[in-house]
């Protein structure tokens, strides 16, 4: 539909604040889940010696799990709507469904992963099963209902010539892209090795050494997404936020036209000065690594 | 026999160069893979193909709304809206993991493969910490990712365009031809994206990683070759041969 | 039974083609069967052949899992989802080639896309091999079958939802609406999450082939949703069986994990080791 300027802008605001809420929870449903990169090391623990009481779940990867939520999610709904429900309600049972098959997926890779790691005197700890995999649909089903409402949007009311399913299957993709480039880092470089120094990447030599003695008692998922949710989680959400409203955005404002993607190459050239401005101000403020200095300091 | 018509050829042609576009793209993106996800090595802590894959598909997200609102858009044009939106999720990817290293995991950033950033100069080996290969993303790995991501948007938005004008006019697809083209260039992407993550083998830190000049050959004539046969496969099927 | 014997390739393989195959043509035998043998047979027929497309697509699933089984325990360097997605992938540009240029021989469709299937998969493992020199002695021989059963599981699930495996029909049922992709997305993760889910030094190939039948019964299940849509009643019985044999093979696997793990408690404390 063709819709003024206003309008427009309107929708496309309603498409950021829900890409940002979809990124944040799906970087903290990778973190309760211990899902992807960081999981690497959960994995390894065990061989290590180190037994755990993490939830170990290994979907293949963010991307492909979310895509795999967000596509059923879209079927789902896709399949609602032609049977003439309400919008809103459509996508809601959709992404609930979606979000149990999630879980299922999700008990299946804790117990098999475990049950593979039967040398290593893993157990498989039942009760956190019980109460980390509804954690896992809960967020699971915030992140679907963001993706599948954005990929409804776009087909209906911005007239987009793919369908919900494949909208919502793109969008999931990205968001566990995204999710896994960022948030994952929180989650794996700082709070799974925490009793470390801050402020250095991980030594290899440490593979494997996860915290596992929390605050107070043994350390499970739940603490480890309580710490991200401060930080990781959030970035992630601005990750995507900003990737789905400067997509559309120049096109909105200026047409489809050259000066959009004048536009678009900008908001790209600002960014990479952003980066820049980071890297000189975290290097200044940390200084280089003490050792090398010395060294520095002995050749000068 | 089928009389070879020029445009034909020509399709092919533009699809087996569009997958290898894909294919150059995904070795500028700099990975780091599981270790830099642990602050362990330069890059962005994720596989090699979802993150090509993922900036690409947006790419084509928005390459096809450019086509379907401006029909009599130019190649190029729908081409540059590809490039723009996964330059785009690139860049705000980058971004925010920059900021997840900076103030997160408190870590300056530092390219393990050389010893001077090519782009800004700055000394790259005192500001790598003990027992990693690197960490974060500086300035030259940023631009090698943006580089790639518009080569990644461009190439899925090539296909897209090439299959959409080709389908619209096949008596067997017609009104889909949206829907098709899209998916084909979903599949053929994929394949394009998985071919140089096994030649690169999981991690790359960009143009001024050694490993690009050495993997890059033979992986884009693979995906040249493999490019082509999918070009063929879709010529056909809209077609309808037998 | 302490001797753990392993299904050979060959069995698995075998029972990946003709059971996908059958399925897949039964799609279209039933209704034409059913024409002749008259009005209430025909009618039944006509609803549950699409059953049987997803029924050959769970044998293909169970085929393509034990073979990203067999290529990953090398150790892919990039890992598994990826040999899953290029799979797909392959499978899915063969599946329409095949089913697209047969238009007389409609029967051929299959047949046909589960020949160029095999070798694009041929092609691709070829040049993995040899000129990336991946050196994965089962590198060839696994891409091509991985890409056969990526062929097979999308059109028996797409048969499942148009009702037959008529280009036509399919652009019409099932790319227009954007099934597809669920079909493909969520297949792909059918072959590739077994192996992923049991990654570790004491998996089961038991544990494995169950585990892909809970995946590829949840597969029908979606797609038995999306039928409801498309074909009706169908729809519905899809869902119903896939609900069941996931029951079944979720048991199953659940069986299985008590008896390999070390030990499964409902609560505890981390077991005192070594280190």
């Amino acid at each position: 539909m063709v819709l003024d300027l206003t309008m427009s802008m309107a929708i496309l605001a309603l498409m950021g604040a829900l890409a940002t809420i979809a990124g944040c929870l799906e970087d903290l449903e990778s973190d309760v889940g211990s899902q992807s990169n960081p999981n690497s090391q959960v994995q390894l623990a065990p061989q290590m010696g180190f037994l755990h009481r993490i939830y170990n779940k290994a979907i293949s990867g963010e991307p492909i799990s979310n895509g795999l939520s967000a596509v059923t999610g879209g079927t789902v709904t896709a399949v609602l709507l032609s049977a003439k429900f309400y919008p809103l309600t459509a996508i809601v049972i959709g992404a609930l469904i979606a979000a149990f098959i999630y879980g299922i997926y999700a008990t299946t890779s804790y117990a098999g992963r475990v049950a593979s790691q039967t040398r290593f005197k893993q157990p498989l700890y039942m009760d956190i099963m019980r109460y980390t995999t509804p954690s896992i649909i809960a967020h699971n089903f915030i992140v679907n209902f963001c993706l599948v409402a954005i990929a409804y949007i776009q087909y209906e009311i911005l007239g987009y010539p793919f369908t919900i399913p494949f909208l919502a299957l793109i969008w999931g993709i990205s968001v566990g892209a995204i999710g896994s480039s960022v948030g994952d880092v929180h989650y794996g470089a700082e709070r799974e090795f925490q009793n470390r120094e801050f402020g250095c990447g991980l030594n290899t030599a440490l593979s494997g050494r996860i915290v596992r003695k929390a605050e107070s008692g043994l350390r499970n998922s739940i603490d480890n997404v309580w710490f991200c949710a401060k930080f990781g989680g959030p970035a992630t959400g601005i990750g995507l936020g900003l990737t789905v409203f400067f997509s559309s955005w120049p096109t909105t404002l200026f047409g489809y036209t050259w000066n959009a993607i004048g536009v678009g190459v900008l908001i790209v050239a600002v960014m990479v000065v952003l980066n820049r401005l980071v890297e000189i101000n975290v290097k200044n403020a940390y200084g280089p690594y003490k050792e090398e200095k010395n060294e520095k300091e002995v050749k000068a | 026999m089928v009389a070879i018509d020029p445009t034909i050829i020509t399709n092919i042609l533009l699809i087996a160069i569009s997958g290898t576009l894909i294919c150059i793209a995904v070795h500028f993106i700099p990975v780091g893979g599981a270790p830099a996800a642990m602050a362990q090595a330069t890059g962005i802590g994720t596989g090699t193909v979802e993150l090509a894959a993922g900036s690409g598909l947006v790419g084509l997200i928005t390459a096809s709304y450019m086509y379907a609102n401006e029909p009599t858009a130019s190649m190029v044009l729908v081409l540059a809206a590809g490039a723009m939106g996964s330059m785009v999720m690139l860049a705000s990817t980058m971004f925010a993991g920059s900021l997840i290293y900076a103030f997160g995991v408190g870590v300056p950033f530092a390219s393990a493969q050389i010893k001077k950033d090519p782009i800004t100069g700055t000394r790259q080996d005192i500001y790598m910490s003990k027992g990693t290969q690197g960490q974060g993303l500086p300035t030259v790995c940023f631009v090698s990712g943006i580089i790639g991501a518009a080569l990644g948007g461009a190439g899925g938005g090539l296909i897209y365009y090439v299959l959409v004008k080709l389908y619209s006019q096949s008596v067997l697809i017609g009104p889909s031809a949206a829907a098709v083209a899209g998916v084909f260039t979903m599949g053929v992407f994929y394949v394009n994206a998985v071919i140089p993550s096994y030649g690169v083998g999981g991690t790359i830190e960009g143009f001024h990683d050694p490993k690009f000049r050495r993997v890059l050959p033979k992986d884009a004539f693979t995906s040249f070759v493999v490019s082509m046969i999918c070009g063929v496969v879709a010529v056909m099927i809209g077609g309808g041969l037998i | 039974m302490s001797d753990i014997k392993e299904r050979a390739p060959n069995q698995l393989m075998i029972f990946g083609i003709v059971g996908g195959l059958l399925g897949i043509y039964l799609t279209y035998i039933l209704p034409l069967a059913g024409e002749q043998l008259g009005e209430k047979v025909a009618i039944f027929l006509k609803t549950i052949a699409p059953v049987a497309g997803a029924l050959g697509a769970m044998c293909a699933v169970v085929w393509g899992a034990d073979a990203v089984r067999r290529v990953a325990k090398y150790g892919l360097g990039t890992g598994v989802p990826s040999i899953g997605q290029i799979a797909m992938g392959m499978g899915i540009v063969a599946a329409m080639f095949g089913l697209a240029i047969v238009k007389t021989l409609v029967l051929a469709g299959p047949i046909v896309a589960l020949i160029t299937a095999s070798i694009i998969g041929f092609i691709i493992g070829w040049f993995a091999q040899n000129v990336i020199k991946m050196k994965i002695p089962v590198m060839i021989r696994c891409m091509t079958e991985i890409a056969a059963a990526g062929t097979i599981i999308i059109i028996g699930f797409s048969a499942a939802v148009a009702g037959n495996f008529e280009f036509a029909n399919i652009i019409k049922l099932v790319f227009d609406n954007g099934v597809i992709l669920a079909v493909f997305w969520v297949g792909a993760v059918a072959v590739l999450h077994p192996f992923n889910a049991c990654l570790g030094p004491d998996e089961k190939q038991k544990r494995l082939l169950y585990l892909a039948g809970s995946t590829g019964a949840i597969t029908m299940a979606i797609v038995g949703i999306a039928a409801t849509m498309t074909l009706g009643a169908s729809g519905v019985i899809t869902l119903i069986i896939g609900i069941i044999l996931w029951l079944i093979f979720y048991k199953k696997f659940w069986d299985e994990v008590y008896n390999d793990a070390a030990s499964v408690v409902g609560t505890g404390l981390i077991p005192k080791t070594e280190a």
